[in-house]
């Protein structure tokens, strides 16, 4: 058995280490709270804002004038925009202003040409949403601040599990070590806990290069442990059965679609989207935020590729381009351009359509954060019912902070833990482990088990469809799946075995994708489904919620809170 | 694969073993170069070149990773490329 080698307590547990739970952290702590933040990883360098952003969605009266609905609108009609509760794209807005202010103060440059920017994401002649700053250094301030706001920090820890008290509430958390030869626990017992581990990637087969688990636009540790957690502990999940699929260059899957400024072109040279024919510094072309589809679907029906053409820009307009890249995080691509001479002013970039992952769906929270499982709040990627990238996840990890450190005083410590629990929690690990040396199946092996089921039984648009069928047959064979890995999954150390639990994380989330799906009888974005081809005007305004109680899975609808 | 530490450069410091989110590497101690682990588990964030002190590590993009490309010029001469 893996030994629990080490307890801790503390008042808010932030479980991640990226943009949203350093958010949280640093304002619990300013409420006094006594903070400690468990990271798979280094928050210095951890998650998808590693290294860099750099549109941060707010609204900044300033430059927007009084109407805070005027940025309300843009944002819920940008590619960021579609699974939102209007009320807390709001109360998100509103605390915006001083976030930006605040990571300013920080350190974090918000306007580094000395003004405020605000450009990509848009459309011509409509306001902009979207701030542009350089993020760069982001991550490593962010940490540095929450050091000096007295938050404590476990790094290279995984959180695997809850830990819960005698009526079945979390009340802490079981976190694997990673850092040493032999795998361990820390037990860590605390009044409220703050979810924020990013995105799910690795779901489905790649797109970009099959076989290759890791070209990837998102940080591919971030495998949806929170929604998984939420998920597995009868929680509120609420929109992951809409599909979110990025796009970007071909073939490294990479962010940053919005620094490119050039026109989406056919390869008769002609644009793709009615918005720009040249490129253009301010807009750039917002066609494939518009549709990420159109570049499977005009490559399957041959009218494609699509490229992306900077061509005939100043070459200012382009070395600001490259310094956009370059802050959001996206200079390893640079850096292949100019070890193979590919130059934005003589070549065109192909575009694609990635496989899809989760993000901006999963937890369902309340306007302050809190999940529906008390004292647990959620914040960044892993929320289903709102999504801002980066912006969303500082304000709203934030706003989770600051409620779950108010929570903190009246919630009681835990005294005694359900012992039961714990011991299910360690033995799972722990049989994985115990495989090591025995020629067992491979993380791997799982991993590509659950994309294939993913991709085939639970599929995404273009020319493929969800049905009854299929939907109910992958649900079969994902429990299959679970029971074979169960007998079967070993790990030879603390690394794989880390990855090995992460596999689990995915059948947990493709799952609740799939009772989702199946309950969602109509077709909605990249949702469709050939048994109930229709988008229904009358689930226009609600969210279907679905709930996980001890394997017994429902499904409710409620109205979108406006 | 990436990530390629130079072991000329490298004073082993370990900062990029320290910082991956990938867990890509492992550091036995200060001086020692850290070794690459997984390379195939490498996300390409870049955190390692940007933060080592000494400019010892770069990514070799992976061959399918490749961008695919073609001439501005000829695409917009509407001629197929
Ligand atoms: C290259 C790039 C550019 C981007 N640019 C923009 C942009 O310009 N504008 C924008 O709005 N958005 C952008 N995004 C998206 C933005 O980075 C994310 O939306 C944001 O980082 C989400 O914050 P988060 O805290 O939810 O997750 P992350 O910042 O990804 O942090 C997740 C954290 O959870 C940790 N973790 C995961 N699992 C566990 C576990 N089991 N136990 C403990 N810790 C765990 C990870 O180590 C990580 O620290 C970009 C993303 C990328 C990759």
């Amino acid at each position: 058995m893996i030994p629990i080698q080490n307890e801790m307590t503390c008042d808010v547990l932030c479980v991640g280490g990226g943009i949203a739970a350093l958010q949280a952290s640093i304002a619990a702590a300013e409420e006094g709270s006594d903070v400690l933040l468990v990271d798979k990883a280094h928050p210095r360098r951890s998650g998808s804002g590693a290294t860099g952003c750099d549109h941060f969605g707010c609204y900044l009266p300033e430059v927007h004038g009084d109407d805070i609905n005027v940025i309300v609108r843009e944002i819920l009609g940008s590619q960021t925009g579609t699974c939102h509760d209007p009320r807390l794209t709001r109360r998100f807005l509103k605390e915006s202003t001083a976030m930006v202010h605040r990571w300013e103060s920080w350190g974090i440059p918000m306007r580094p040409k000395g003004f405020y920017e605000f450009k990509g994401h848009a459309f011509p002649t409509r306001p902009r949403a979207f701030l542009h700053y350089d993020g760069r250094q982001q991550k490593p301030i962010l940490y540095k601040k929450a050091g000096e706001c007295g938050v404590r920090f476990l790094p290279y820890s995984p959180v695997v599990d809850f830990v819960f008290n005698e009526h079945g509430q979390p009340v802490g958390a079981l976190a694997l070590r990673i850092d040493q030869e032999d795998p361990g626990f820390t037990l860590i017992r605390s009044r409220t806990i703050v979810l924020a581990t990013g995105v799910a990637t690795r779901l489905y087969s790649s797109e970009t290069s099959p076989g290759m688990l890791f070209n990837l636009a998102y940080c591919g540790s971030c495998t949806g442990t929170g929604i998984s957690l939420v998920w597995r502990n009868g929680g509120h999940t609420l929109n992951m059965e809409i599909p979110y699929i990025h796009a970007g260059p071909k073939h490294f899957a990479r962010c940053g679609k919005a620094s490119f400024i050039g026109v989406a072109r056919y390869p008769d040279g002609s644009p793709v989207g009615p918005f720009v024919t040249e490129p253009d510094k301010d807009y750039g072309d917002v066609t494939l935020d518009v549709s990420h589809r159109i570049l499977t679907e005009r490559l399957c029906d041959g009218r494609g590729p699509i490229y992306v053409d900077c061509h005939g820009a100043p070459e200012a307009w382009l070395d600001e381009m490259r310094e956009a890249l370059r802050w959001e995080g996206v200079a390893a691509m640079l850096d292949h351009m100019d070890e193979e001479g590919i130059d934005f002013s003589r070549h065109a970039i192909e575009f694609m359509q990635y496989e899809p992952h989760v993000q901006g769906r999963g937890v369902e929270i309340d306007e302050n954060g809190e999940t529906s499982i008390p004292n647990v709040y959620a914040a960044g990627d892993i929320v289903g019912n709102f999504r801002v990238g980066v912006s969303g996840a500082a304000v709203y990890g934030w706003i989770c902070g600051k409620s779950a450190a108010r929570k903190s005083k009246d919630a009681p410590s835990s005294s005694s833990l359900d012992q039961n629990s714990l011991d299910a929690a360690c033995d799972r690990c722990s049989r994985i482990y115990d495989r090591r040396g025995s020629g067992g199946a491979t993380w791997r092996e799982a991993n590509i088990a659950v994309q294939t089921l993913m991709s085939s039984y639970a599929p995404v648009p273009p020319h493929k469809a969800r049905s009854a069928n299929l939907l109910c047959a992958g649900l079969k064979y994902m429990k299959d799946l679970r029971a074979k890995l169960d007998r079967e999954l070993s790990a030879d150390n603390p690394h794989e075995l880390m990855r090995a639990l992460e596999v689990y994380e995915l059948l947990d989330c493709g799952e609740a994708i799939m009772h989702a799906a199946l309950e969602r009888k109509e077709s909605r974005g990249n949702h469709v489904r050939s048994d109930y081809t229709l988008t229904n005007p009358l689930l226009s305004n609600k969210f279907l919620i679905m709930t996980n109680r001890k394997g017994i899975v429902a499904g409710t609808w409620r109205e979108k809170w406006n | 694969m990436p990530p390629i530490i130079d072991k000329d450069k490298c004073i082993g410091c370990g900062i990029c073993a320290a910082i991956c989110t990938m867990d890509v590497f492992s550091h036995s101690g200060k001086g020692h170069s850290p070794e690459v682990l997984y390379p195939e588990e490498c996300w390409h964030c870049r955190a390692c070149t940007m933060d080592c002190p000494k400019g010892a590590v770069r990514l070799r993009l992976p061959i399918p990773y490749r961008l695919l490309f073609v001439d501005s010029a000829t695409l917009r001469q509407g001629r197929r490329v």
